[in-house]
């Protein structure tokens, strides 16, 4: 894990503290006995929440008759990739990928396009009834007409079995809206804006010149945020596309086979529309291993794009700590 | 010369006008093109412009036998691209009004052109509705002029009636003026695309509520003639198996945000009891593995439980292979203890990125309270206890009332990937309730009264809770 400069810093400074301090810090049996126990109890948790996935991971490689026999627990055994392989020969699946990401970026992208113009529209003082525009956009987040008019509103605007559903609602953010306005206030000196202004530029350019490249930190915090829940999302699938099985995404997919039988055949057909390709039949291909490893392809690009959300956390615990 | 305030008003009407065209664009329930009950109920004027294989996609029979002829159907897609582009014109022009005497004139004279092409198209669709009526097939083709079509052409005219009188009273500007609009207004024009899209996305679903009152079916329309006004709601409280199922509802819901309430510490006692250990290393791992459930889906938490907790799973595995059970058993199949389950993996989930904001907290306290602390002679347990906990009370009432204000609102999705009919009983909590009425069983009216009772009590509640921390604190969490 990538360690700040600040961060490194610290532990030095505490390291040297504990060096200096060692005769004045005695520890007590209480204190070695607590010690443990609350290490064994942090250790015990990270395992379990650890675990899992990685369970997943060696049953998806492991050699395909022992898994079936319950024999991977602990370690691969017999390591090979072939399932990945076999998997995207799936064709439906393979589409829910494609679906998948293109919902991810696409969506994603307008969002922050979107949140990062309309927080910077929001700043502006001498704009045409803006407060009220802010509240109108904000107040949004406080209520909800509810799952049913929700979905009769989107079949009204013929959202319905259509693409454009995962990309168009999303765009509007107020969370986001408020969290970009917060940081535009706060972090990027007026002054900056005032001398664009005496240069000439309109507010647009200010928006692409000064406010864009500056408030990179906050655009890429919300990009994260928004693009796992892209990732996720899994409602919209089930109740908007209910008769266009070609746009369901790879949650909605996995929730399927999940569900399907334990029958091979029948699994195949209960996900699939278009059948399957002969390979994927003649391979040793079973249920519990084709259920591993759609699993894993659909946590593979959230465990990749941690690492660098990490870094985020703390903006993004801001989310629930900013008012607007 | 001034522009009179009559002017202005005028203006005004132009604009709302204006901007209910531009809406009706994109709803198909007024789409004014639909002459046949063969075109999709889903399209749009604008998708009716827009898109010629999506108008006839349930028109490939007709077409063939010429019940209907192509060149109809070619007439009606012209038409709407005419009204399209009409009243995109005459938005055009309702955005140039706010500028100067230049501006107003150009936006005068867009709309001018605009509404004449918008009246031309709906000449063309009345045009093609009777080419479509004299079809040898009417039961077929059911030909309809639908009843948005009189009210959009008065519309339409009479955009075009004001585009015609604010060019006149505006009057031509003085030689050598620019074009110019305040900075106010055109921040605004800029802003006016997200605020419609607000208002689509989150406003005009308030409207759905109306079907809580009527008696409807999937294809029906909403008249006075299915108004059942109160009739959902008291049914709620008069049919016995009704009232038994939201009893039971309400009670998982309530029985399971109250386990939730009652756990709310546990981040916080993560949080504290995390910061206690003083290999940073350690920390840096427990925080980053803990942390990664949250943000897997539910979907994926239950393929998670699949394959740790199923018949052919870890746990059973392992008790075959060390010879302590014969065959494997499936724990998702069981309907016990489920809130309780539910619970767990609410936390297994959460727990670790909960206490994210408790650990920021934590080191947002000023050591110097731990060095005085010391001196005086407190223990490591009096020290979370005395100044810690205290240091992150402000951000735990917070997040309680918060939560206390979600009572309601479980959440759909974990209930709905774990919910399997051994537990069935015990795991509907109001929003999979809903839906499972609603999507599922199709009664739509019934479950919109439902979500709505939810709505107005969880409005309620934020209220309730926003008062309490005004009370106690002085601060609101809205």
């Amino acid at each position: 894990m990538a360690k700040t400069k600040q961060e490194k810093l610290e532990a030095k400074l505490e390291k040297q503290y504990y060096r200096t301090h060692k005769s004045q810090i005695k520890k007590t049996r209480a204190d070695i006995i607590f010690d443990v126990v609350n290490h064994t109890l942090f250790a015990c948790f990270t395992l379990i929440c650890i675990f899992p996935f990685y369970y997943l991971f060696i049953n998806t490689i492991s050699d395909n008759s022992l898994v079936q026999r319950g024999l991977v627990s602990f370690w691969p055994r017999g390591i090979n990739f072939d399932n990945y392989v076999r998997i995207l020969q799936v064709n439906d699946l393979f589409r829910s990928i494609g679906i998948t990401f293109a919902r991810t970026i696409l969506g994603t992208a307008m969002m922050v396009g979107a949140s990062a113009l309309v927080g910077y529209l929001v700043t502006r003082q001498e704009m045409w009834g803006r407060s009220v525009w802010y509240r109108f956009i904000v107040v949004t987040m406080y209520f909800n007409a509810g799952i049913i008019p929700w979905f009769l509103n989107m079949s009204m605007l013929g959202l319905t079995n259509n693409f454009l559903a995962y990309i168009i609602p999303g765009i509007v953010a107020p969370y986001n809206i408020i969290l970009v306005k917060t940081y535009i206030e706060s972090s990027i000196p007026m002054e900056l804006q005032e001398t664009a202004k005496l240069d000439g530029a309109t507010s647009l350019q200010i928006f692409f010149k000064v406010i864009w490249p500056l408030s990179k930190p906050i655009l890429a915090t919300i990009a994260i945020f928004g693009a796992v829940g892209q990732w996720n999302s899994f409602q919209d699938s089930l109740i908007l596309m209910q008769s266009s099985p070609e746009l369901y995404t790879l949650q909605h997919r996995l929730y399927i086979y999940l569900n399907a039988s334990n029958n091979l055949s029948a699994l195949m057909s209960a996900g699939s529309t278009s059948g399957i390709s002969q390979s994927v039949l003649e391979s040793a291909l079973n249920a519990k291993v084709i259920k591993y490893t759609i699993s894993m392809v659909t946590i593979i690009p959230i465990l990749c794009v941690y690492p660098f959300m990490q870094r985020y956390f703390e903006k993004g615990i801001m989310l629930g700590a900013v008012k607007g | 010369m001034e522009i009179s305030k009559k002017t202005e008003k005028l203006y005004y009407v132009y604009r709302i006008l204006a901007l209910l065209l531009l809406m009706l664009l994109f709803l198909p329930a007024v789409n004014p093109a639909r002459i046949s009950s063969l075109i999709s109920k889903s399209t749009s004027l604008l998708t009716t412009g827009l898109s010629y294989s999506r108008l006839v996609e349930n028109m490939g029979r007709p077409l063939k036998k010429l019940w209907v002829l192509p060149s109809t159907m070619q007439l009606l897609r012209f038409s709407a691209v005419g009204i399209d582009a009409g009243i995109l014109l005459m938005a055009a022009g309702a955005c140039l009004s706010p500028g100067n005497r230049k501006c107003k004139r150009l936006g005068s004279v867009l709309s001018l052109f605009g509404g004449i092409a918008a009246v031309a198209g709906m000449a063309g669709v009345y045009a093609s509705y009777v080419q479509i009526s004299a079809t040898e097939k009417p039961d077929k083709i059911n030909p309809v002029l639908p009843g948005s079509f009189v009210p959009i052409l008065v519309m339409i005219a009479l955009m075009l009636l004001l585009s015609v009188l604010l060019w006149v009273f505006v009057g031509k500007g003085e030689s050598g003026e620019h074009f110019f609009m305040e900075e106010k207004y055109r921040l605004f024009l800029l802003l006016l695309p997200f605020l419609l899209l607000t208002l689509v996305f989150s406003y005009l679903p308030l409207w759905g509520l109306r079907y809580a009152f009527f008696d409807y079916k999937a294809g029906d329309t909403l008249s006075m003639d299915n108004f059942v006004g109160f009739k959902w709601f008291t049914m709620l409280f008069r049919n016995a198996q009704t009232r038994k199922d939201i009893l039971r509802v309400l009670k998982n819901t309530l029985a399971m945000s109250g386990l939730g309430l009652l756990t709310a510490w546990c981040p916080m006692a993560f949080a504290i009891f995390l910061s206690e250990i003083k290999n940073q290393k350690f920390r840096r791992i427990v925080q980053t593995f803990t942390t990664i459930p949250n943000f897997i889906s539910w979907v994926l938490v239950f393929a998670i439980a699949f394959c740790i907790f199923s018949t052919d799973g870890f746990i059973s595995s392992l008790m075959i292979n060390i010879g302590a059970w014969s065959q494997g058993k499936n724990f998702l199949m069981d309907g016990s203890h489920t809130w309780l389950k539910m619970l767990l993996w609410g936390m297994w989930k959460g727990l670790g990125w909960s206490a994210i904001i408790y650990i920021a907290g934590i080191s947002g306290i000023d050591q110097t309270l731990y060095e005085a602390a010391t001196v005086d002679g407190a223990g490591r347990f009096q020290r979370m206890w005395h100044i810690t906990v205290p240091g992150l009370m402000p951000t735990f009432y917070v997040l309680f009332l918060m939560a206390v204000a979600g009572a309601l609102n479980n959440g759909l999705d974990q209930y709905l990937v774990f919910e399997n009919t051994a537990n069935t009983t015990s795991i509907q909590v109001l929003d999979l309730y809903v839906y499972k009425m609603g999507i599922v069983n199709g009664s739509i009216p019934f479950s919109t009264a439902v979500g709505m009772l939810k709505s107005v009590v969880s409005v309620i509640l934020l209220f309730c809770a926003n008062g309490v921390s005004k009370r106690l604190r002085g601060e609101t969490i809205i």
